[in-house]
């Protein structure tokens, strides 16, 4: 039995960064890792001098603390690409994000009118309580498109029929902006990449290691190791001791078959939700159990193909609608960094296949899976099947946490009962049951390290509604705390935070109507009974024949002194008219400004659903 | 609306003060080069009689008439009353803000 004082569960991306972090500030600790890689699913598997993704991961982040932790671990080993991708359906080739011009020649004259009168149907009746993925779409797309475009690609992703997905979910993928980030965006750009490029052209193109994700994750390993923490491979953690609201110990077991015990004072899990709670011994209430067993997830499996030929297409990837083949994505990996292939002349395909465990594929043989890969891709016309020189499968678990009707109720029971233990944290993908990206799980890991060393972070907030401000924050905080040098194009993002703020706030200031109003009307009133006051004065056989042409206006007026006491009121309820609507027009135009630019934030956002499932 | 909405639609939360000062400049500059403008544009037009509205301003404007000797007082005169006219709002303005503020 070893004594460490922190024990991570799982070498992905949460788990490395928490153990990175830890060393950072000098506190070592052990990270456990079932398979005989790290990464997770943000690993890159060797196949023969092949390097491929488990799907593509694109390297973004709006944490300018995550795009600097990047930075510190790969240095220059970072590759800006751009990002070509198109969806196959019918037998033609469409740009994605969808083009008006390229979808309607590639649809024909009849179909493209007849989304466009479905488009104006859905404008004009619209579906008032959208409950489903289905409504929620077609709302904003018309059913039409949302039937070519979406429908068969969700379906393929989450093995569930579009009707039964909560329309939230689809909410959720588009970013609900609030007015001030929205002109934030406008006014200063998106939030800063890497190299201080705005997220909104990171869409375009985006970083990516030279030789796959994966080698940030060795990278991490190897830094880790040098600050005198230690990964152990091959060791999947299956027990989880605790005793009065603390974790003891964990246990697992070894490739070789032997059980190994590690204890702690702290301890980190990335492991699936469902299974971390199964772990614990005792195990804990039955309804805390049951949330468990109800947590579901999407597998994954990849056939690649080795294809004997230098350009298949110029993608990175292709999203697959077609409902006559089973597979739902190609990523083309040449494409997304020349490094990822051995020989120039070939080219490899990762063929996505998104399952449920139960389905009968799933068991299917390595021979058998890329039998139908061959077959799907010829089927599509990519390829002829001689021309397939090699290939393999690999096969992910628990690639998606799916969000189905019940998960949050579940998630917030497990929750609740995880909250009990004084020393346990759960972070990450599957260990938060949320759909992150590296990013997300990386700052979770940031969390748990920080609440380890006395910190209070809460790592559920991490991508919700709550995270800008979270981001924010840690901007913040980190910027102090960092060992190394911090990059000047990296902490772009963290420097101008909040003077951005700052300059929104006071040029969006509101002007108060009443004020304004009572200000003017005051300087008016005044105006009239003064000019009335020195014709007055001044006598004369008529007094102010001119002035009195006010009177057209002003009821009652006159150049006489009750008259000018008149034209006080008067025109000083005029006056406060005039002025309060000057700044209730001024503050609308401004907000109106703040509304326009976020109906347009959001409709490009919506024009990349497809990257989000 | 639902607080949460209220929320995400606040830009600003501030209530905008206003730089009496510098309001009176700007009311100086509009309101002395304007009066100029308009008497030199009077004068150009239809020579020295031309204006008698506008010559009326002589009344409050001790000096001022529609000759281009009165469009250079005008223009000091234009600019005070804009300054005073400016300063008061920003001032008046200030002040209400701030016992709403309270
Ligand atoms: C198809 C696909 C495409 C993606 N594309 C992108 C992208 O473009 N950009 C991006 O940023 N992200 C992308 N992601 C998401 C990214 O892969 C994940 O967010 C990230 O890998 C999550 O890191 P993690 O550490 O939270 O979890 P994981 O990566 O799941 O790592 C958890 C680790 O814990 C280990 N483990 C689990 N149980 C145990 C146990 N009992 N004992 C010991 N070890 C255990 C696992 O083996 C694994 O190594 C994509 C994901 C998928 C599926």
């Amino acid at each position: 039995m070893s004594r460490e004082s922190s024990v991570i569960i799982g070498a992905g991306p949460a788990g490395l960064t928490a153990a990175y972090e830890l060393g950072k500030r000098g506190v070592t600790s052990t990270v456990l890792e079932a398979s005989d890689q790290v990464g997770g699913i943000s690993k890159t598997v060797n196949y023969r001098g092949y390097r491929f993704d488990i799907g593509g991961h694109r390297f973004f982040s709006k944490v300018p603390l995550i795009n600097e932790l990047w930075h510190e671990i790969l240095g220059e080993e970072f590759l800006l690409r751009p990002r070509i991708s198109r969806i196959y359906y019918n037998q033609h080739f469409f740009d994605y994000p969808l083009k008006p011009l390229n979808a309607l020649a590639g649809l024909g004259p009849l179909e493209s009118f007849l989304i466009g009168l479905s488009y104006i149907k859905a404008k004009f009746f619209h579906i008032h309580d959208e409950k489903t993925f289905e409504q929620w779409v077609s709302n904003r797309f018309g059913y039409r498109l949302y039937n070519i475009f979406f429908k068969t690609y969700t379906e393929k992703v989450w093995g569930i029929p579009c009707h039964e997905i909560s329309a939230d979910w689809a909410a959720q993928r588009i970013k609900n902006l609030s007015l001030k980030q929205a002109v934030r965006n406008a006014l200063f750009g998106a939030k800063q990449g890497m190299d201080g490029s705005t997220l909104t052209s990171l869409i375009e193109q985006f970083h990516y290691p030279r030789f796959g994700p994966g080698l940030m994750w060795e990278r991490c390993r190897s830094l880790i190791e040098s600050q005198g923490s230690r990964t152990v491979q091959g060791v999947k953690v299956e027990r989880i001791r605790h005793r009065q609201g603390r974790v003891d110990c964990v246990s697992g077991w070894s490739a070789s078959g032997e059980q190994l015990e590690y204890d702690g004072r702290h301890f980190v899990s990335t492991m699936p939700l469902r299974e971390l709670v199964h772990a614990l011994d005792p195990l804990p209430p039955e309804e805390v159990f049951k949330a468990a067993q109800a947590l579901r997830y999407r597998d994954y499996l990849t056939v690649v193909l080795v294809i004997d030929r230098e350009s298949v297409f110029p993608d990175n990837w292709l999203y697959v609608h077609s409902p006559e083949v089973k597979l739902g994505r190609i990523q083309n990996y040449k494409n997304w960094s020349p490094y990822m292939v051995p020989d120039p002349s070939r080219t490899s395909l990762g063929l996505e296949y998104f399952l449920w465990d139960k389905d009968e594929e799933w068991t299917w043989s390595q021979e058998r899976l890329i039998e139908l890969g061959i077959r799907e891709c010829a089927q599509i016309g990519l390829i002829e099947p001689r021309e397939v020189k090699d290939g393999t499968v690999v096969r992910m678990e628990k690639a998606y946490p799916v969000y189905d009707q019940t998960y949050q109720e579940s998630v917030a029971t497990i929750r609740r009962y995880l909250e009990t233990f004084s020393n346990l944290q759960t972070i990450g993908r599957n260990g938060l049951h949320r759909y992150n990206n590296q990013d997300h799980s990386m700052l979770t890991g940031v969390y748990a390290a920080g609440n380890i060393l006395g910190e209070r972070h809460d790592v559920w907030s991490v991508n919700t509604e709550k995270e800008y401000h979270e981001e924010e924050r840690v901007a913040k905080s980190s910027a102090g705390d960092r060992l190394v040098p911090t990059r000047v194009s990296v902490s772009v993002g963290e420097a101008i935070e909040e003077p951005e703020d700052k300059v929104i706030e006071i040029a969006f200031a509101k002007i108060d109507p009443l004020a304004l109003g009572v200000a003017v009307g005051v300087v008016s009133g005044l105006g009239i009974f003064m000019a009335s006051a020195i014709l007055l004065l001044r006598g004369g056989t008529v007094v102010g024949p001119t002035l009195s042409l006010l009177a057209n206006y002003l009821f009652g007026f006159e150049v006489t002194w009750t008259g000018a006491v008149m034209g006080l009121f008067e025109g000083g309820m005029l006056g406060f008219a005039v002025g309060a609507l000057a700044a209730g027009l001024r503050n609308w135009a401004l907000k109106a400004y703040a509304k326009i630019v976020r109906w347009r934030g959001e409709r490009e956002d919506r024009r990349h659903l497809l990257d989000k499932m | 609306m639902n607080s949460q909405s209220k929320q995400t639609d606040e830009i600003s939360r501030t209530l905008a003060r206003i730089k009496a000062d510098a309001l009176a400049v700007v009311c100086a500059v509009i309101g002395g080069v304007g009066l100029f403008a308009m008497t030199a544009w009077l004068v150009i037009k239809d020579g020295q009689q031309a204006g008698q509205h506008l010559q009326l301003l002589s009344n409050y404007f001790v000096g001022y008439s529609v000759t281009w000797p009165g469009a250079f007082v005008g223009l000091v005169y234009g600019a005070m009353t804009g300054g005073a006219v400016g300063w008061a709002i920003g001032r008046i303005y200030n002040r209400v803000v701030n016992v709403r503020q309270r």
